[in-house]
């Protein structure tokens, strides 16, 4: 059971996106369901990485440095994702098969809008692959993957 | 309880002077606006300090507002919070000191007497210093014996005259790279030469040498070898830190500063009173701080009897540009090289530091060669997009990532030039938006001379030179208006002259007898190096002259 800190916590990934159709509207989805698909879209290595955007994601969006219009950038990115979606193939973005979403992606890649939210997503992939292991969202597993040496010394806690 | 010195402000221009005051038995108070920590305190962590910008204030309660001023003359507004633009370096003890890459450059003789030497340009306001190299020399050598630079003195032909044969510190260890760059720049006839730094290649100054520990600019140093003002200067001496006071105000009687008002974390007010005020909280905020401090003596501001505070704002001209060195293109001997990480790559050309065109002499600058910097975050976001500008993702990315960041590395480069000081570019403050201290934020005008990206795009070409001859691939480079925020100089230029400058020889302000503004807000012009070492210089000059004042009439304690 969600207990009210975390429920807080994943109050934004949690909170309503009302997806149209024209002008109907044709779905309500949260921010995490399409992000949970979506990260690994992106990034497929994050998985066998063994890295969570969106576990990143409940800590980074909570934190002070993180302004209200961020996350405002990434619930309509998530929306218009949606709309594409249905435009496309008629079906929410995670109602799609993995080539139908591969579609979709491109498309809105060829956006103004679409180029920036992939941009956004894909950085924040990043930041999770490649936090370090203190953050508990990777253990380290990107850095091994490009044999990368990290500063020392290392943070002792999380300062997000 | 009167202190004898207070200084507003923790970096390089403010602690030479509260080292060298309290030593000599003075109640020095520090004021500083950011917090306090300790080598314990300091990691490298790249979410928080590069991402996330944990050193600098927050934009929604700090900002600046920027107007660019074009050559037509065209203003453009930004407000720095939306716009994600500032001019912060770091809020802490110590300040932008902490995360400095301690490249340190003295300046030459001729920066001292730009007008003399090279003459007049037009729409730019060049003077002489109103102080010599040589009167600044003997301090430039006491701050790579106090604050620590190592080095290795290499004869070129702008090599600057030293009162000493050698650096105090013997280099420190060197990528193997560096080797292939002295041998392409003897043979382009380039006098290449070790970067002097700020960093301590062995333990000394109780303090510890550098541990090559990979991540050295941009963050703070764990191991106290970088001569921060707060590693090598503050923790050093007995001088009072209140840290997480922010000065909103300066109260004075027609003569003298008499109280300084701070806010504390919780925005409750205090007043320190002292005899001498020195101020050193960067040239934005030092100058900010004048104007704020607006009273019937000085109703322009303080110091601002000739509405001068403010005047001919500067930064380091340049750019900066790259090259990659594939593995494909290399031995497996070089492989092994590039990829050394933790090991530095301290490599200078000054060759044109002054060179001729049409029988005329022009000022040119400094270029400084380094590798990319380590934040994988940053590198690994560099590959989002083809060469054809599209945006990619999956295995493609993947792969580009990986085959990147596994058997290439980048090299480059960061030229220095004189930002020539212009009438349009100056600080200010808004009359309406206030910080969360409910205090008038800072106006920069940004404005750059044309002369400076000539200068700066002769410089990167001999750059880019060096670069294809090395074999590297993928060069580009950037010559550009574009102000780097942690090179910031002038506002408060010194002067002979009450009606075109701010401060006097020894830095005290014309208007106020207990005055003195210590950071790089004096300079009239900036020379074709990094600031650091000048600012600690003149500081630890400064310091002199504010003893004999102070020994006329107060004894140590």
């Amino acid at each position: 059971m969600i207990n009210r800190r975390n429920f807080l916590k994943a109050g934004f990934l949690s909170s309503s996106v009302l997806v149209l159709s024209g002008c109907e509207l044709f779905s309500v989805t949260t921010p995490i369901q399409t992000i949970k698909i979506l990260q690994y879209d992106l990034f497929p290595h994050a998985k066998k990485l063994g890295v969570n955007m969106s576990k990143y994601l409940q800590i980074i969006l909570s934190h002070s440095r993180i302004d209200e219009d961020e996350k405002k950038h990434i619930k309509n990115g998530i929306k218009w994702l949606n709309e594409e979606a249905i435009k496309l193939f008629g079906k929410a973005y995670i109602k799609l098969d993995s080539l139908q979403r591969q579609k979709v992606l491109i498309l809105i890649s060829q956006t103004r809008w679409g180029d920036r939210f992939i941009n956004r997503m894909l950085t924040y992939i990043m930041e999770a692959v490649f936090s370090d292991p203190v953050y508990n969202v990777s253990s380290g597993s990107g850095w091994e993957w490009l044999n990368f040496k990290t500063g020392l010394p290392q943070p002792k806690e999380a300062l997000l | 309880m009167i202190y004898d010195i207070c200084i507003v402000g923790s970096g390089a221009g403010g602690s030479p002077i509260a080292y060298e005051l309290s030593k000599a038995g003075f109640n020095v108070v520090v004021l500083e606006k950011g917090k306090n920590y300790t080598e314990a305190d300091i990691s490298k962590d790249e979410l928080a300090v590069s991402r996330r910008d944990k050193f600098i204030p927050m934009l929604k309660d700090e900002k600046h507002i920027i107007n660019e001023i074009d050559e037509d003359g065209n203003l453009t507004r930004f407000d720095g919070d939306e716009y994600n633009w500032n001019f912060w370096n770091g809020s802490m003890v110590g300040g932008s000191s902490n995360l400095m890459s301690g490249y340190f450059h003295r300046m030459k003789p001729n920066d001292f007497k730009l007008k003399s030497v090279y003459g007049d340009i037009k729409g730019a306001n060049i003077v002489d210093w109103v102080i010599s190299y040589e009167e600044l020399e003997p301090y430039y050598e006491k701050v790579e014996h106090i604050v620590g630079v190592s080095g290795k003195i290499e004869k070129h032909k702008f090599l600057e005259p030293r009162s000493t044969k050698e650096f105090p510190y013997t280099k420190l260890f060197e990528n193997g790279v560096t080797t292939w760059f002295d041998k392409t720049c003897k043979k382009l006839s380039l006098e290449s030469f070790a970067t002097p730094r700020a960093i301590l290649s062995e333990n000394a100054l109780d303090r510890k040498g550098c541990e090559y520990s990979n991540f050295c600019g941009s963050y703070a140093c764990a191991t106290g070898a970088k001569g921060s003002a707060r590693a090598a200067l503050l923790q050093k001496c007995s001088a009072k830190i209140i840290p997480e006071a922010f000065v909103y105000k300066l109260d004075s009687d027609e003569k003298k500063v008499t109280f300084a008002h701070y806010y504390d974390k919780d925005l409750k007010s205090h007043s320190i009173e002292a005899k001498i005020f020195v101020l050193s909280a960067q040239a934005i905020e030092s100058v900010r701080l004048l104007l704020n401090s607006k009273n019937k003596h000085f109703p322009n501001g303080l110091a601002n009897t000739n509405k001068q505070v403010g005047k001919n704002l500067i930064f380091s001209a340049g750019g900066s540009g790259s090259g990659r060195f594939d593995f494909k293109d290399l031995s497996k001997e070089r492989q092994d090289e590039l990829m050394q990480v933790g090991l530095f790559f301290n490599r200078s050309l000054q060759d044109d530091y002054e060179f001729e065109e049409d029988g005329k002499k022009y000022k040119g600058g400094t270029t400084d060669f380094l590798f990319e910097h380590q934040n994988i975050i940053s590198r690994v976001s560099r590959e989002f997009y083809d060469e054809g500008g599209n945006i990619l993702w999956g295995d493609t990315l993947r792969d580009k990532i990986h085959n990147r960041l596994t058997t290439s590395r980048k090299l480059t480069f960061e030229v220095f030039n004189d930002w020539l000081p212009t009438d349009k570019c100056f600080i200010g403050v808004d009359e309406k938006e206030k910080d969360k201290f409910n205090t008038p934020v800072g106006v920069i005008n940004l404005y750059g001379h044309p002369h400076d990206l000539e200068v700066g795009e002769k410089l990167a070409q001999k750059a880019v030179k060096v670069l294809k001859e090395m074999g590297a691939k993928d060069i580009t480079y950037s010559i550009s208006s574009a102000p780097p925020p942690n090179l910031v100089a002038g506002g408060c230029r010194f002067g002979d002259d009450v009606k075109t400058s701010v401060l006097d020889k020894n830095c005290k302000t014309h208007d106020l007898d207990n005055l003195y503004v210590a950071d790089a807000s004096f300079m009239p012009t900036g020379g074709s190096v990094p600031y650091t070492w000048t600012i600690y210089a003149n500081s630890f000059r400064i310091a002199d002259e504010i003893l004999k004042v102070i020994k006329s009439y107060t004894n140590p304690h």
